[in-house]
């Protein structure tokens, strides 16, 4: 079911264009090297694409 | 076991849109949007969505009620009338006609507004008549 | 049109007198306005005055309602193609129980199959200049705005959509499908009750979060929308997806939305994350 959502949530945040920010990723609690790196890489991926359009947004009204 | 629709018009602000009223049972359900009236075309705002729960609720008045010793105790029409007007002569006595102010609303009809200035500038003697809009 | 309204009359007489139904949810003309009706044995003269609207009304959530108070009511009511799939995805969804329900089929929105269109659909909306260089197109294709416009383009025409929503509520209360008793949009962790603006884009896609598998294209929240938001658009495009994935269209047949499968093995392929 949780594939299911993801896949859908996915393209839609693609179509509204906020895409490529969203990771799915199965890990055990016994695989601490795995989430590790899982979570470095996604956070560099992040860093690269730059801040969210919605934050600029919010900063804006404020 | 009847279902039925009535029209009717939104009580909140002074546009008036046009709404259907859900009647299943003898009891109002859910309130719709008119198509084709003029003034909303099919389109309500949050209040008008929600008539139907103010209609059943349980908080609404069924009699007239009067404060006495910092309790609500049921009373007539006349003892409330009356209760009222004693109130306000009082307050007209002790600090003048202008400490007392009426407002008039969007949700009565013309002439009820008429009645209403007209018993504050003649019967109470003052000027400070305005508009729950401006609240 | 005389003749087949007849024709109709005399059908749900039939169906009351035979007790093939109950209720009949048809339209009546009132002071001008054609509004929502139901006919029973009890009040069989005014049968006289059933008509079919121009405007469309969502017969089917009163039908709901009243099957949730009446669960044995056999209920009967005019059905136009979009009614048709509206009524089998409330009967995948266990809310109406098809052997209590009876239609009569009319015709609707023009089509090659069908030549008289009584539906207030005849013409498809127009949008505006401005609306088109600042917002969304109301009949553009969803494919095509993936292909033609940028993230960044797309992103800020949806905002600028969003942003006028009044969170009035009305495409949840006038939509066939909704039917949630506790609905996530007034969910305090998701939406925060009370306040507006409404919080963009989190509300609308929520919103397109249930639709998918349940929308059916009838055009009712984006005409009682106060703001003019292109939510069919949305919500096609959230089909779209759907049946992309799952192929699974909602309401052409008596399929289970795959939402509400809990257990099943898919082969879902995530683009790289």
């Amino acid at each position: 079911m949780t594939i299911k959502r993801m896949a859908f949530v996915q393209e839609l945040l693609k179509f509204m264009g906020l895409e490529g920010r969203l990771h799915l990723e199965w890990i055990s609690s016994a695989e601490a090297q795995k989430y590790v790196e899982v979570v470095t890489g996604f956070t560099e991926k992040i860093r690269q694409m730059g801040p969210n359009p919605l934050r600029d947004m919010a900063r804006k009204e404020r | 076991m009847d279902c039925k629709y009535v029209p009717s018009v939104c009580s909140y602000c002074g546009t008036g849109c046009g709404v259907l009223f859900e009647v299943i049972d003898g009891k109002i359900e859910s309130t719709l949007p008119l198509k084709s009236h003029p003034v909303n075309q099919g389109k309500l705002c949050i209040k008008g969505w929600n008539l139907h729960e103010y209609i059943n609720s349980y908080m609404r008045l069924k009699s007239p009620l009067i404060k006495e010793n910092k309790k609500f105790e049921t009373a007539t029409w006349d003892e409330a009338i009356t209760a009222t007007a004693a109130g306000l002569d009082q307050v007209k006595q002790t600090y003048g006609p202008d400490a007392i102010g009426v407002l008039v609303s969007a949700k009565i009809t013309n002439e009820e507004n008429f009645l209403a200035q007209k018993f504050t500038r003649a019967a109470i003697g003052t000027n400070n008549v305005d508009h729950c809009a401006r609240l | 049109m005389d003749i087949a309204i007849k024709t109709i009359i005399n059908d749900v007489q039939r169906q009351l007198l035979e007790n093939q139904v109950d209720i009949f949810l048809g339209y009546r003309k009132l002071d001008g306005h054609s509004i929502p009706h139901g006919y029973t044995r009890n009040n069989l003269e005014e049968l006289s005055g059933l008509c079919i609207s121009q405007n469309r009304y969502p017969l089917e959530k009163a039908a709901t309602r009243l099957a949730q108070k009446h669960p044995n009511l056999k209920i009967g009511l005019i059905a136009r193609d979009c009614n048709q799939r509206s009524l089998n995805v409330l009967y995948t969804w266990n809310q109406l129980n098809p052997d209590n329900i009876k239609t009569i089929g009319v015709n609707c929105c023009p089509s090659p199959v069908k030549d008289h269109g009584d539906c207030s659909y005849l013409e498809p909306r127009t949008t505006g200049p401005y609306k088109q260089e600042h917002g969304m197109d109301f009949n553009a294709s969803p494919k095509d705005l993936v292909d033609t416009m940028t993230s960044q383009d797309r992103f800020e025409r949806w905002m600028y959509e969003f942003n006028k929503c009044i969170k009035c509520y009305g495409c949840r209360n006038i939509c066939p499908v909704c039917f949630c008793k506790e609905c996530s949009l007034e969910h305090d962790g998701l939406v925060e009750p009370g306040v507006l603006p409404a919080e963009v884009p989190v509300f609308h896609l929520v919103r397109a979060t249930h639709m998918a598998g349940r929308c059916i294209d009838c055009g009712l929240c984006e005409d009682t929308c106060p703001a003019h938001i292109p939510l069919r658009l949305l919500y096609r495009e959230a089909n779209e997806i759907v049946s992309g994935i799952f192929n699974f269209q909602p309401g052409q047949d008596m399929e289970k939305s795959p939402f509400s499968i809990i257990g099943d093995t898919i082969e879902a392929q995530l683009t790289p994350l």
